[in-house]
């Protein structure tokens, strides 16, 4: 030290400490909370190819660029890219996994209102990407 | 600096030169030729996206490929190389030896970059300066990606040669009277960066082969379909590149370490704070690789590692800005041009890093992950911090390479205007992010928020523009025809200036 | 420096015993889905809290002293290392 006292320094950084500790403990309990999937979630496998998304529901039926959901009940989407990397993201919903090939990501919600909500891919996926978009239709 | 404009010479005479200051200089003109050519095709990009739909770029692949090479230019070919240029000319001066450890080594370092710039620039790749896999291993369109690859390659080696020689420089041909704990502050955030690139660039270095092999069919390391794993790249790529973000950001901070005691007429408040800092940084930054990776699917025992990683890393860069609040405090300072640069860097520096502590928070990236948000945050970063201290740092330097004064107004309007664009342009993209634009899009929804943010941001690109042309203007202006410095005291502070000082005189 | 780690531990455990107190005792969930983009949103704006509280010292802090630090300040006085010009 060069010659002077650096205790302010010291509990600066104990503040700093406190501060990030806080941030974290909150974030890993939101984490926490939001990761609990209910076992009753109906599965939605979504697929992401070049440059459109595909659903497919519990009952086999299939939805090219549009997905239609029930208001109040969990979905589980399993997630996955056929082609190269997609990133699976509802924004109104804060829900967002990244599809990627050969691997099967999990995410889920509860739609919680009626309406039309934008479907979009987060992550560039070559010439279209900008324009990689479905529609999620939630219905009472 | 053996003033190198005022007493011309020819110019093969500097360019065959392996003397510090000369490979300096070198290193000086082609960052700032390479960032106005990045700089270029960032304001293309904004005034692309100054309205929905298409404007002056005709086609998404040109889009595609733009910001990619404006991505590659701007770390590569004007951050890095800038670095170098003020390591060569102070790191041997302030440890007191004749030149570098190895000075042909570092000119080879040098010319290493013209090549890999014009491979990355001829090629004008598409797949985003990640080139992740697959689609730069299937999808993105050679002969680009292929020459960006050979292009990081040569530019990784030369990162690299350079590295070494600091770190010789520092270690071994350090004057025997100077102990480690009293080389300045600049030459320690040298060590500290340069000890990162050894340690992080082999990794990259390994991916980047794998990858062109890849897309030469000859081996699947990243294909599913061959039994590869994409996640793996990303993971190699991510372990260079997230400590190379100090890499970048350290010796800017160092550069601030230089000016704000100049100008602030006291020295340093805490020289062992300084170091100590610069030291965790360059270790700690090697734990949070991973928290670009959240949304790839990890598990929640992961994420949180990489939380906690990441989350160490800010006490660090807090006690530089506690370092340089406490130096000024007390202070008689002159708001020259460098020292503006500098504490407006210090102020974008505490935002970024804020908005880096809520990123690290791992339910957070369900809403900013690849969107507008997390441009911004990078870019208060690159630009904010870093380039804002380059600069500072540059003006710093004129007088003693030229041997002529900036025009002070002109560098006044220049900090005004850029600080004013840079707050504009990304602290909009922010929120931009937090609406749900992603990022690298060449065209938008037309919702009404997306649309005026979006012409905020470009409007706030156009001033940084006009702002670094007349910048452009004083430096050609000034270096021709400007005032002649006083070399002892260009900016009247009335104290020593040691180390440019020392740079002036070939035999130091 | 005992005493700093004495007060240091007893900080230590005023704050994070309630936390994980307040963490582990939470009642298992009654039927109702938690609201993923409430939950999200409230730790953005908690988060967001705290860094515009920070950035307003912080940001405070540093426009005060460049403000009062200038040499054209009236109260400037040169500082004591410029007698020798060395700093």
């Amino acid at each position: 030290m060069s010659g002077h006292s650096n205790w302010p320094e010291w509990i600066y950084v104990a503040v700093v400490i406190c501060l990030l500790t806080y941030v974290g403990a909150e974030a890993w309990n939101v984490e926490r909370i939001v990761e609990h999937t209910p076992a009753e979630a109906e599965v939605i496998k979504v697929t992401g190819q070049q440059w459109f998304w595909t659903f497919e529901h519990e009952d086999g039926t299939k939805e090219v660029g549009e997905l239609h959901l029930k208001k109040g009940k969990p979905y589980k989407f399993e997630i996955t890219a056929k082609d190269v990397n997609h990133s699976f993201n509802i924004h109104d919903y804060v829900v967002l996994q990244d599809a990627i090939v050969g691997r099967l990501n999990t995410v889920w919600f509860a739609p919680d209102k009626a309406g039309e909500y934008t479907i979009q891919c987060r992550e560039y996926c070559g010439l279209l990407h900008y324009n990689m978009r479905a529609t999620l239709y939630v219905e009472e | 600096m053996v003033l190198e404009l005022a007493k011309p010479r020819p110019i093969w005479q500097i360019m065959f030169s392996t003397h510090h200051t000369d490979v300096g200089l070198l290193y000086t003109i082609m960052s700032i030729a390479f960032f106005f050519l990045g700089g270029a095709l960032a304001l293309g990009i904004r005034a692309e996206l100054f309205l929905p739909g298409s404007q002056i770029i005709g086609d998404s692949m040109t889009f595609n490929r733009m910001f990619t090479v404006h991505g590659t230019t701007l770390i590569f070919l004007f951050l890095l190389p800038f670095a170098s240029a003020v390591g060569n000319y102070f790191v041997p001066i302030m440890v007191r030896y004749k030149d570098m450890a190895y000075p042909k080594l570092n000119a080879i370092a040098f010319w290493m970059i013209p090549p890999g710039g014009a491979l990355i620039w001829l090629g004008f790749a598409d797949f985003s300066w990640y080139a992740t896999p697959p689609y730069s291993a299937i999808s993105a369109p050679g002969p680009a990606a292929d020459m960006w690859i050979f292009g990081l390659k040569i530019l990784g080696v030369s990162s690299v040669l350079g590295s070494i020689n600091f770190v010789v420089t520092i270690l071994k041909c350090k004057h025997p009277d100077l102990p480690l704990s009293k080389v300045p502050l600049l030459a320690w955030s040298f060590l500290s960066s340069s000890l990162i690139v050894l340690v992080a660039i082999p990794s990259f270095a390994a991916a980047l082969v794998m990858l062109l092999t890849d897309r030469l069919g000859v081996t699947g390391f990243f294909d599913p379909a061959k039994g590869g794993d994409p996640i793996a790249y990303q993971h190699l790529f991510w372990f260079t590149f997230h400590p190379e973000v100090y890499v970048l950001v350290i010796p800017a901070i160092g550069m601030m370490y230089e000016i704000i005691p100049r100008f602030s007429r006291r020295p340093i408040f805490s020289q062992s704070s300084g170091i100590f800092a610069f030291v965790v940084l360059s270790i700690v930054g090697f734990s949070s690789w991973a928290h670009h990776m959240y949304a790839t699917g990890m598990s929640f025992t992961e994420k949180t590692v990489f939380m906690v990683g990441t989350l160490a890393a800010a006490p660090a860069s807090a006690m530089h800005v506690f370092n340089f609040i406490a130096t000024m405090w007390g202070a008689r300072m002159r708001f020259a041009t460098p020292m503006m640069w500098s504490v407006g860097g210090i102020a974008l520096f505490f935002s970024a890093g804020a908005g880096g502590v809520a990123n690290a928070a791992m339910p957070f990236d369900f809403i900013t992950h690849d969107s507008y948000w997390v441009v911004g945050h990078f870019h208060l970063f690159v630009m904010g911090t870093i380039a804002f201290g380059s600069i500072g740092f540059l003006y710093y330097m004129f007088p003693y390479i030229t041997g002529r004064m900036y025009n002070e107004t002109m560098g006044k309007i220049h900090f005004i205007m850029s600080f004013i664009g840079t707050v504009m342009v990304f602290f909009t993209q922010h929120v931009l992010g937090l609406y749900g634009m992603p990022r690298r899009v060449f065209d938008y929804m037309p919702l009404p928020e997306y649309i005026i943010m979006n012409q905020i941001t470009s409007v706030g690109a156009m001033i940084i523009g006009a702002s670094m042309a007349l910048w452009l203007f004083n430096m050609l202006y000034s270096s021709a025809k400007g005032k002649e410095a006083n070399m002892d005291d260009p900016w009247g502070l009335g104290g020593k200036y040691y180390y440019p000082h020392q740079a002036k005189t070939p035999h130091h | 420096m005992a005493r700093a780690i004495v007060l240091m531990s007893i900080l230590t455990v005023l704050v994070i015993l309630p936390m994980i107190h307040l963490v582990f005792a939470e009642p298992a969930e009654a039927g109702q889905y938690i609201n993923r983009k409430a939950e999200i949103w409230n730790l953005f704006f908690k988060m967001m809290t705290i860094a515009f509280t920070v950035g307003a010292v912080v940001s405070g802090t540093l426009i005060w002293v460049v403000w009062r630090f200038r040499e054209s300040h009236p109260k400037a006085k040169p500082t004591k290392y410029e007698e020798k010009g060395e700093w």
